[in-house]
């Protein structure tokens, strides 16, 4: 098992009154899964994301990552723990504008304390599994939607999450587009990788072994 | 790590040209300030530091009470040199007696040439150390020596040998040239001048103190009889190494009180040692005590390099924050994927070192171009000192301080931010700091108000003083120095031939200089004097012409005149001595002196003849042809000057052949009793518009973030009728309710410095209201220019547009 979500209660308080942006969300997650999370707007999909990822904290209930307590954890353990294991790709890519696809790639890695030669040897190697060699050198500004998402989903994938969260992937993309990413996504959760996506389309849904729907912050 | 982040910094300073011009550019020009005023700085504390024992060198001064007012003089009696150097012994190495400095006529063979220079006791060269070239240390042993300088050996011998060569002093004394010095560097001032307008010159010579004794009969006199009471010299002393200064103070306090006449006694002359270290930046005193001089300059040039420089930080801080919006994203990828604060602090704060860094070497550029434009502003002779470690090791850590200072606020705040709010875009990014931002442009529009209302006072004053009536006419007066004996005796002869061949309408002598206080006294009695008041009135000796050369006007009497005999004794006194004495109906009466009786036959308005900022002095002139040091002429405005200066340069060369012709415009001379306020005047005015310009540039870049900021709104607006104006005033409003604000703030502030500063002087403005009305406007209009660029621009911007990227 790789996460375990059980009685989760997510709120704002707004004039008084308490608005549930999640509540009462259960569910496993096993390792090698493909979750497609669906609902309406506002119906809390990408605040459930955002929980999974770590990103966002809740309100009450117990999450387990990898056997860790993420409700119980610090700040500190719980950014090492996300760091570690999960990629996010998002709607609208967020590269970084002023670095090139190759430097965006190298970015996480960064953080992670691998040699120069290391992280070389890994952007060569997820340039070449995304055929994207030829465009390591142009800015994100140059590259159309499509191949910015496959840069996204690149950079998510560089540090060899267990876990890849994308929140509406394809959100941003024309029909072709969004196709082919959801190959790749079908591909590399064939490889093993373990992936949620958040998505309003059924035919992108039908990707994934499962659906989550949300309505209103429950699951049902 | 490292290489990632200087891409990302480099890239983005390229990317958005006009922000990185506005921060790297201000801050630049905030840094050059400062080096500027830092370097200016280091030196005027690295004044006579060049004199290898200034720290035991000190000038003997002398604190004198009279009627409960404390004066510092630095004036001595001619036996005190001895006293101290008999009496204690131990105490010190040397023990020097100097004369005034002043222009002397050198000769050699054909040449003649003015030289500034000065008589001192046989120590003086060790004492000072002086580096000799020629010669060595011992040379003023030879009664009948002279070391000169580098230069003056130069402009007298060329590439010959000076040493052993022959010399005529003031076409008398006979000297050989025994030693050669190198010049004195510019930051040094080893000596108290007499004349004002003569500060600053080079010292050319140094002759020895038995050729003083030969040449002048009263310096023999003073010798021969041990006088305690006359005051016309100045004595130099370097403790001994085991002597502390202020111990050596407290033990020679009354060495001059012990031997005075009892009528002198009365002032308790007490002696203390003044510094070396302190002469130049310390060397003021009131009621006795240290209250400071140059140091005041120093320290407040100081606060505004600080404050210059952080206006440019504060640009840095706005710049960045208000931009915030566009790196919010980055931070937000960043931490998303794996970046913790720390390490994006860390970012923000390596951005800011390098183009902190940027600045820096830039701001080094523009140090090299102004320098020679500052060097004359400020009479300096400044150099660069690129090749010296110790400038680098300064600038980067003005560099490190720099890019913590404005580096710091907007990395913490750019880190802080959460990832899902920015990278969802829920929040206005940039708002939460804009109540910080306004505090800083407040701030900056406050040391800008401060800066240009100050100027306009420090003007005001000037102006203020230059207006005050001086008493005499400056038009056309020109004063020359009699150094020699061969004016002696010819006064009618020089005055004839004056007025009959030359330009000149009148000539006349006086003891001092126009511009100058030489001579004071004591000892005066008068009818209904109070016996225990102790009298100091200064002295003019002057010739019967002086009133009608200079222009003086009596106001009641007479002024002297070659019909009356009885005039050679007469006196005429100004309106501060009639005053001083409590005079009713003061012509007619006696004033009895030691010499005899004296009438009063004038009342002269009072002569602007010292300080400009100080209340003019009780003086008496008297008519006395012996004591005349200076000639003054007053030339016709109907003749062209350059033709009469060349009709009295013959006219000179007639009477006196061997002696060159030099003279001083009266005006001139005057003029350069404001020098340290026209400079104060010219560096407040040139930082002014620098801290306003600075103030611009970060508002010029505020306001465009801003105007970018509201686009929707205004196109919003726009599309529901707003006017141009109506936008126009909406984005301006803001910053002028700012400025307001900080010209309240700065009122307060302004007020109290320039009230301290005008403590210095006695003769003050007062500080009108409207010149804090006036500062304010003046900032308010240049920053509504600024400011409107940008609100015209987005006022006028067509709304579809705006709304259409939404």
């Amino acid at each position: 098992m790789l996460l375990q979500l059980k009685n989760i209660f997510k709120w704002v308080n707004s004039g008084g009154q308490r608005i549930f942006l999640l509540k009462d969300i259960n569910f496993e997650v096993s390792e090698g899964e493909f979750i497609s999370i669906m609902g309406p707007s506002g119906s809390g999909k990408s605040t459930l994301l955002n929980v999974i990822g770590m990103l966002d904290g809740f309100d009450e209930g117990e999450y387990h990552f990898l056997d860790e307590s993420v409700h119980s954890l610090k700040e500190k353990h719980r950014s090492n723990l996300y760091k570690e294991y999960i990629g996010f790709v998002f709607q609208s890519y967020h590269l970084l504008d002023d670095l090139t696809v190759k430097e965006n790639l190298e970015m996480p890695l960064l953080y992670k304390k691998y040699s120069s030669s290391e992280r070389k040897a890994k952007v060569a190697d997820m340039l070449d599994r995304f055929n994207i060699v030829g465009k390591k050198d142009l800015f994100p500004a140059q590259l159309s939607g499509g191949q910015q998402q496959l840069v996204g989903i690149a950079r998510a994938l560089i540090s060899n999450p267990k876990l890849i969260l994308a929140d509406e992937p394809t959100g941003n993309l024309n029909s072709k587009q969004g196709e082919e990413i959801m190959e790749l996504f079908k591909k590399l959760n064939d490889e093993g990788v373990t992936i949620i996506q958040v998505t309003h389309s059924e035919k992108n849904a039908a990707y994934g072994s499962r659906v989550i729907n949300l309505l209103d912050g429950r699951m049902i | 790590m490292f290489k990632n982040y200087l891409k990302i910094a480099a890239r983005n300073l390229f990317n958005n040209k006009t922000y990185s011009f506005i921060n790297i550019g201000g801050l630049a020009l905030g840094l050059a300030v400062s080096i500027l005023i830092g370097l200016w700085i280091h030196d005027e504390k690295s004044f006579n530091t060049n004199f290898s024992n200034h720290d035991r060198i000190a000038q003997v001064l002398v604190n004198k009470t009279n009627n409960g007012e404390v004066r510092t003089r630095f004036t001595l009696p001619y036996p005190l040199a001895d006293e101290l150097r008999n009496v204690h012994p131990n105490d010190f190495n040397h023990v020097v007696m100097s004369s005034f400095p002043g222009d002397n006529v050198l000769s050699s063979k054909e040449k003649n040439l003015n030289k500034y220079g000065v008589f001192m006791e046989q120590g003086a060269l060790r004492l000072f150390s002086l580096h000799m070239l020629k010669g060595n240390q011992s040379a003023l042993n030879d009664p009948n020596a002279i070391v000169i300088s580098e230069s003056t050996a130069k402009a007298f011998f060329g590439d010959k040998e000076p040493i052993g060569k022959t010399m005529h002093l003031n076409n008398d004394a006979v000297v050989t040239v025994r030693g050669v010095f190198e010049d004195l560097p510019h930051n040094s001032n080893i000596f108290e001048t007499l004349a004002a307008f003569s500060e600053g010159k080079p010292l050319d010579f140094i002759a020895p103190w038995t050729v003083y004794v030969s040449m002048y009969e009263w310096v023999k006199t003073a010798r021969d009889r041990k006088l305690w009471d006359n005051n016309s010299y100045q004595v130099y002393v370097e403790v001994s190494n085991q002597s502390k200064l202020q111990a050596v103070n407290d033990k020679i306090k009354h060495a001059l009180y012990d031997h005075v006449p009892d009528l002198t006694k009365k002032s308790n002359p007490e002696i203390f040692l003044h510094p070396m270290n302190d002469w130049h930046l310390k060397s003021s005193f009131k009621n006795g005590v240290s209250s400071g001089g140059a140091i005041q300059y120093v320290r407040m040039f100081g606060i505004i390099g600080v404050f210059v420089l952080l206006l440019a930080c504060i640009n840095f801080m706005n710049l960045s924050t208000a931009r915030s919006q566009r790196r919010a994203k980055e931070v937000g990828i960043r931490k998303t994927v794996g970046s913790n604060k720390n390490q994006l602090i860390g970012q923000f704060l390596f951005e800011s070192f390098l183009v902190t860094f940027c600045a820096f070497v830039l701001a080094c550029a523009l140090v090299g171009v102004l320098l020679p434009v500052f060097n004359p502003l400020a009479n300096k002779q400044i150099v660069f000192p690129l090749a010296k470690p110790m400038f680098w090791c300064i600038g980067l850590g003005l560099v490190l301080i720099t890019s913590l200072l404005a580096g710091s606020y907007p990395a913490l705040y750019l880190s802080s931010f959460h990832p899902i709010k920015v990278l969802k875009g829920t929040i206005q990014s940039g708002k939460s700091a804009t109540s910080f931002r306004k505090v800083l442009v407040v701030v900056q529009f406050m040391v800008s108000i401060i800066l240009v209302s100050g100027t306009i006072l420090v003007n005001r004053q000037i102006q203020h003083t230059k207006n005050r009536p001086i008493g005499y006419e400056q038009n056309g007066l020109i004063m020359v120095e009699k150094t020699t004996a061969d004016f002696e005796g010819k006064y009618n002869t020089l005055r004839e031939a004056f007025k009959n061949n030359t330009g000149v309408i009148e000539m006349s002598e006086s003891s001092s200089p126009m511009t100058e206080v030489w001579h004071s006294n004591g000892g005066y009695e008068w009818e209904g004097k109070d016996p225990n008041f102790i009298t100091n009135i200064v002295n003019f000796y002057v010739s019967h012409d002086y009133g009608k050369t200079i222009g003086w006007e009596v106001k009641e009497g007479r002024d002297f005149s070659r019909d009356f005999a009885s005039d050679s004794t007469a006196y005429v006194l100004n309106e501060a001595a009639v005053e001083y004495m409590g005079l009713q109906d003061p012509v007619g009466k006696t004033i009895r002196w030691y010499d005899g009786e004296h009438k009063v036959i004038g009342v002269v308005k009072n002569l602007l003849t010292e300080s400009p900022f100080e209340p003019v002095k009780q003086a008496i002139y008297s008519i006395n042809y012996q004591e005349t040091n200076w000639i003054n002429l007053k030339l016709s405005p109907d003749k062209s000057l350059a033709q009469s200066l060349e009709q009295i340069e013959m006219e000179f060369a007639q009477i006196a052949p061997n002696v060159p012709f030099e003279y001083h415009f009266v005006d001139d001379a005057f003029g350069n009793k404001f020098k340290a306020e026209e400079r104060m005047r010219k560096l407040s005015e040139i930082f002014s518009v620098l801290a306003i310009f600075i103030s611009c540039l970060g508002l010029y870049g505020l306001s465009a973030f801003i105007a970018e900021r509201r686009t929707k709104e205004i196109g919003i607006r726009k599309v529901l009728g707003a006017s141009i104006l109506s936008l126009f005033k909406m984005l301006s409003w803001d910053f002028v309710v700012l400025i307001l604000l900080s010209g309240l703030i700065a009122i307060p502030v302004a007020y109290y410095l320039i009230l301290q500063w005008l403590q210095n002087y006695t003769y003050q403005i007062n500080i009108p209201w409207w010149v804090f009305g006036v500062a304010i406007s003046c900032v308010m209009l240049t920053a509504l220019f600024t400011v409107s660029y940008q609100a015209v621009r987005a006022a006028t911007s067509n709304p579809m547009k705006s709304l259409r990227t939404e």
